[in-house]
């Protein structure tokens, strides 16, 4: 396996350098060339730009198959998300949103699919008694795991167990099943079919914020918008060029939603004294992937999965170890939440030059 | 203390058909700013900011001394030109506007006069010292929906203007707007503007 992924991260660098030597071409034939030559190379990049996004994608894909067949050999261990981004070389801080945005489900979700898969097969080919299947699939009773089973296979395991032509389905979104004695070599990953999303790459300069920070449900942060407008109103700093700025911290597929951490950002020109409640930071700048999400504050995630399974995925680029955040364009108070619009911002690692 | 929602609480006021109908608009009190020119040129544009860096700064000062939590209104703004010629013959630089926005009644002029203080030392735009504090009655209208690019206003105001001459009502020649959907990210062909006339029988 991992002499595989070596492979396809040489490839990838060769569709770099080689690109980079059509740069230093151009370059140097400079002003002399002609501009059909110009053309035709630029054909030529097009074609090696989509080369390289399809080396991209497929290296993102060889390394999401080394982690589901760790998965997969594993399925009886706890399996924590520091040890599945490690099987990739993922890193860890985006690893759950690039797994349940190529894969179409969490790696809980999966889990338990497999687990329930396998225990078909056992149904099907061995003669251990439901109960000893139902505990081995991570079940505490065989009355959970029969009315689990009953709810994807749509027959009991007793009955499943007896059928001839009953199969157990599939129901994932991506093509990843379970497979016995053999590794999984690659899925189609997971493509919404609504996947018409604008992403821009902007550089951002560092934004100087005052915020206040949030633990809890996201639905609670009002709280936290309330002390800081309270505390910036006053001052003169709302209106104008102020943005409002929203840092999370975790994925909410991941962390209990009374764990989130959340920040309340408004930017600002220079710190000022105020209340102990309102602390200053720098947002990062740096290279980032902008997406629009439009619509209520409650399906941000689903963007936020597009935006890290689906785009990241086929772009020439890596996520960086730094949080997201979101730019809230107009007021939830008097706006209609299917008319909210939110840009998210995916920090992305500098493109790798020479 | 209850969120005031003047929207909702006047929904008599903002109802939009999809074909014309009478209406009566109380007195309501506004935020306001004037002035001149196209809509969408530069001084409109500083005008609905400072508009709304008023609104915001009114708003979340007084809410955070406990005088009460209010919803920020949609943008209202009325059009009419100098002596009552007609707005579409008239040059769009020629064009007056009042851009409003509804505002609960326990909200002061002095708040508003602090507000541009503190704006104006925070060095955003000088206009905030140009919003005021009015009363406004709209009285009787003939209000509906539109929905499309504001330069296609045109096909709902005959619309309404043939519903005045059946009903036997004078236009006074004001045009006024309230915008439901933001024009920076809703594209021409989804915006929603109520569009408001007011008449006299």
């Amino acid at each position: 396996m991992r002499k595989k992924h070596q492979f396809s991260f040489c490839y990838q660098h060769y569709a770099y350098s080689s690109q980079q030597w059509c740069w230093q071409f151009i370059i140097s034939i400079g002003y002399k060339c002609e501009a059909i030559c110009f053309m035709l190379l630029m054909d030529t990049l097009a074609v090696q730009k989509k080369i390289m996004r399809k080396t991209t994608q497929q290296s993102y894909i060889a390394r999401m198959v080394n982690v589901v067949n760790y998965i997969q050999k594993n399925l009886d261990s706890d399996l924590t998300l520091e040890d599945l981004a490690e099987q990739a070389n993922f890193s860890r801080y985006h690893f759950h949103r690039i797994f349940s945005g190529m894969l179409g489900e969490s790696v809980k979700e999966l889990v338990r699919r497999l687990r329930l898969e396998r225990a078909a097969i056992q149904l099907k080919t061995s003669s251990e008694s439901i109960l000893t299947i139902s505990l081995a699939a991570g079940y505490e009773s065989d009355m959970a795991f029969s009315r689990a089973f009953k709810a994807r296979a749509g027959v009991l395991p007793s009955k499943f167990r007896k059928s001839e032509q009953t199969r157990f389905p599939c129901l994932s979104l991506s093509s990843v099943r379970y497979v016995t004695n053999e590794h999984i070599s690659s899925f189609e990953p997971f493509i919404d079919k609504e996947f018409n999303m604008n992403v821009m790459i902007k550089q951002v300069d560092d934004i100087l914020v005052a915020c206040v920070g949030h633990q809890g449900p996201y639905q609670e942060c009002g709280h936290a918008w309330d002390t800081l407008c309270g505390a910036l109103a006053p001052e003169g700093l709302l209106g104008g060029d102020a943005r409002m700025i929203g840092v999370s911290y975790d994925d909410p597929d991941v962390v209990a939603p009374e764990l989130l951490r959340y920040e309340a950002c408004i930017s600002v020109e220079q710190e000022f004294s105020t209340t102990d409640e309102i602390s200053f930071k720098t947002i990062a700048g740096g290279c980032y992937a902008v997406a629009t999400h439009i619509g209520t504050y409650e399906n941000l995630h689903e963007t936020y999965r597009k935006l890290f399974g689906q785009w990241l995925s086929h772009s020439d680029y890596d996520s960086a170890d730094k949080p997201c955040f979101e730019v809230y364009l107009n007021d939830p108070e008097s706006t209609e939440p299917e008319d909210l619009i939110t840009d998210i911002y995916l920090p992305l690692k500098e493109q790798a030059h020479g | 203390m209850d969120k005031i929602d003047l929207f909702k609480l006047h929904k008599a006021d903002y109802i939009a058909p999809k074909k014309p109908q009478l209406c009566q608009v109380d007195n309501g009190h506004y935020l306001a700013i004037n002035g001149m020119g196209g809509p969408g040129e530069e001084s409109f544009n500083d005008a609905v900011t400072a508009l709304y860096a008023v609104a915001y700064t009114v708003k979340m000062t007084r809410k955070k001394m406990a005088l009460g939590d209010y919803v920020i209104c949609k943008l209202e703004a009325r059009y009419w030109s100098e002596e009552g010629k007609c707005l579409s013959q008239a040059d769009k630089s020629q064009w007056h506007w009042q851009l409003m926005i509804r505002t609960p009644v326990n909200v002061e002029l002095n708040d508003i006069e602090q507000a541009a203080k503190v704006l104006t030392e925070k060095g955003k735009t000088q206009s905030v010292n140009n919003v005021n504090l009015i009363e406004h009655e709209f009285s009787h209208c003939i209000q509906m929906l539109h929905i499309g690019p504001y330069e296609e206003e045109s096909r709902t105001i005959e619309e309404m203007a043939a519903f005045s001459k059946e009903h036997r009502l004078v236009a006074t020649g004001e045009h006024c707007e309230i915008y439901i959907s933001d024009p920076r990210r809703i594209p021409a062909e989804r915006l929603k503007t109520i569009l408001r006339m007011p008449v006299s029988n």
